[in-house]
């Protein structure tokens, strides 16, 4: 056994250089790499549990709390279905759509512009189509629309104007393209929102210069119309401007950043304004910028329509509210009503969010005393 | 011979060893150059603005600011981001209250101005980062059909310290804090008025 013993100390030390050479390298090593990652990926610690620093709290206003019409501010959720409290003179009724799911002629993709014309005939744009329809919204033909056409205006004779960037293309009754005219300057194209045709002239809503542009049948600039106050022109921090003009050649165009619908003469002297800024009244124009869209009835009521609470009011030409047509009709994100008036008086409003064309007739008056 | 053999082998070991954590070395700071060009970010179209950046993050004052795109701005005189809509109107019609509980989202008028009417003029809106919490609520009343939807969320890279898992992407219902990898990532310019 003794004999034995140096070389059995001769393998034990043997086996402890091999277990050195073979392990504490790779230990070391892992053990190195992984503090380095650690130092590499610096972690943090838990969330704070300390307040942030110093808070400056402004002053808040208080909110009042009495009903609409009667002083209360409105939360938004309450200004989304807020009705007048009052019995206004006119009330609307839903008696057509056209669009939506169950319908033949839905639009899939995108409806982004209506108009009345001869007959009470149906004019839409969506789908990257030009739609007709008659009076009882049965389809009497389509045809390709311009690309990127944002509205469209019928004229006396049937033409159709459909309005795009920096261009207006013109079509026959039939849907043959008849010509394109040019609108704006070469290195600003206008940004057509909406046009009208009135006497054999264009009037073309540029939100890009923020003014309306008379046009000649040719396309030859007319005038401008739309330069007021100090600072000038419309306020349109939502890019959309939108006109109606009425049998007598009186412009009315939305200013949306000052809330409120402006009367002009073709020759671009302003006459008259009405609407404000309001959250509490049905009559005031809620949010940044409305009323968005505008049309005119054959007896020369105005007709809004307004985003963020989306409705549509009438108005007298002085602003004296008529009726509400309320946010139940239409999509909440709406950010555009589009809409149009025909001969009878029936309101076309379009939803672009829902992409339905609903229609709106004056509903029959009561008998003073009866309840609504 | 055991000892001679055993201080040689040693040696090489201590060698292979110092070869390893030069190796390791270099590869740590090449992980940690990786790392860095990743950054948080805040997805807008994800975002619901839910107040949970601003008491999520680990810093005292959330890495998360709201940023203001001039491009969509529409730098309305009656700015639902700016102004409380529903808050009581003064004489002039104007409502009085903000919506940012720090105040820190300011303005100025930009362009011609017009003294005697306010709604004859244009805003600019700053966001001030310093009071900035990030908790949304500019954002949130920025949003379509409100408005225009030009204010934003966004992790400020100059404050994140790029925690190995971002708290508040922990926390986010919606998923919306990315690992989005930059490349070469350079400081985010801010606008100044």
């Amino acid at each position: 056994m003794d004999a034995n013993r140096p070389d059995s100390d001769a393998a034990r030390a043997k086996a402890h250089t091999r277990f050195w050479r073979l392990w504490f390298a790779p230990i070391a090593a892992v053990g190195a790499l992984a503090t380095l990652a650690v130092g590499a990926f610096r972690v943090r610690p838990t969330p704070r549990s300390t307040p942030s620093q110093p808070v400056v709290q402004p002053p808040v206003a208080p909110t009042s709390t009495s009903p609409a019409g009667s002083g209360r501010i409105l939360t938004m959720a309450e200004a989304q279905t807020a009705m007048p409290a009052r019995r206004l003179p006119r009330q609307y009724v839903q008696t057509a759509q056209l669009g939506g799911v169950s319908s033949p002629d839905k639009f899939l993709k995108d409806l982004s512009g209506i108009a009345a014309g001869a007959d009470d005939h149906v004019y839409a744009i969506g789908d990257g189509e030009v739609r007709v329809f008659d009076a009882a919204l049965v389809r009497l033909r389509s045809w390709r629309a311009p690309e990127g056409a944002a509205c469209l205006a019928v004229g006396p004779d049937g033409r159709v104007y459909v309005g795009s960037s920096g261009r207006v293309d013109v079509f026959d009754p039939a849907g043959v393209h008849v010509q394109t005219l040019t609108v704006g300057e070469k290195d600003k194209p206008a940004a057509v929102t909406a046009i009208k045709v009135f006497r054999g002239e264009l009037l073309v809503a540029d939100a890009n210069v923020r003014l309306i542009r008379r046009l000649g049948a040719d396309g030859a600039a007319r005038g401008m119309v739309g330069h007021l106050g100090k600072t000038g022109r419309f306020m349109l921090p939502n890019g959309s401007l939108d006109l109606a003009i009425d049998a007598g050649g009186l412009v009315y165009a939305t200013d949306t950043g000052r809330h409120q619908v402006t009367t002009w003469t073709l020759d671009g002297a302003p006459i008259g304004k009405f609407g404000k800024f309001g959250m509490r009244n049905p009559e005031d124009f809620v949010g940044c910028c409305n009323p968005v869209n505008l049309a005119l009835t054959p007896d020369g009521k105005v007709v809004t329509g307004e985003k963020m609470v989306a409705r549509v009011k009438v108005f007298e030409p002085d602003g004296t509210l008529l009726a509400v047509i309320g946010p139940e009709h239409f999509d909440p994100a709406c950010v555009h009503i589009h809409l149009d008036v025909d001969s009878h008086g029936r309101i076309l409003a379009a939803d672009p969010v829902r992409r339905v064309v609903t229609v709106f007739s004056l509903a029959p008056s009561r008998p003073p005393g009866e309840p609504a | 011979m055991i000892e001679k053999s055993t201080r040689r082998r040693f040696i090489e070991g201590s060698c292979r060893i110092l070869g390893l954590v030069t190796l390791g070395s270099t590869a740590g700071l090449l992980t940690q150059r990786a790392s860095a060009g990743a950054v948080y970010q805040v997805d807008p179209n994800k975002c619901k603005t839910c107040d949970l950046c601003r008491t999520a993050c680990v810093l005292s004052l959330s890495a998360v600011k709201a940023v203001n795109d001039f491009e969509r701005c529409g730098y309305c005189m009656l700015c639902p981001a700016y102004m409380d809509v529903n808050s009581t109107p003064d004489e002039k019609g104007i409502p009085t209250g903000k919506v940012c509980p720090q105040d820190a989202l300011k303005r100025r008028v930009v362009g011609r101005v017009d003294a005697d009417d306010p709604n004859n003029n244009y805003y600019e809106y700053v966001v001030d980062e310093a009071r900035c919490d990030g908790c949304g609520k500019c954002v949130k009343a920025c949003l379509p059909p409100a408005g225009n939807g030009s204010l934003r969320l966004e992790i400020r890279y100059s404050r994140c310290v790029e925690c190995n898992e971002c708290a508040i992407q922990i926390a986010c219902p919606d998923s919306a804090i990315a690992r989005v990898s930059v490349p070469g990532l350079a400081p985010v310019a801010t606008h100044t008025p």
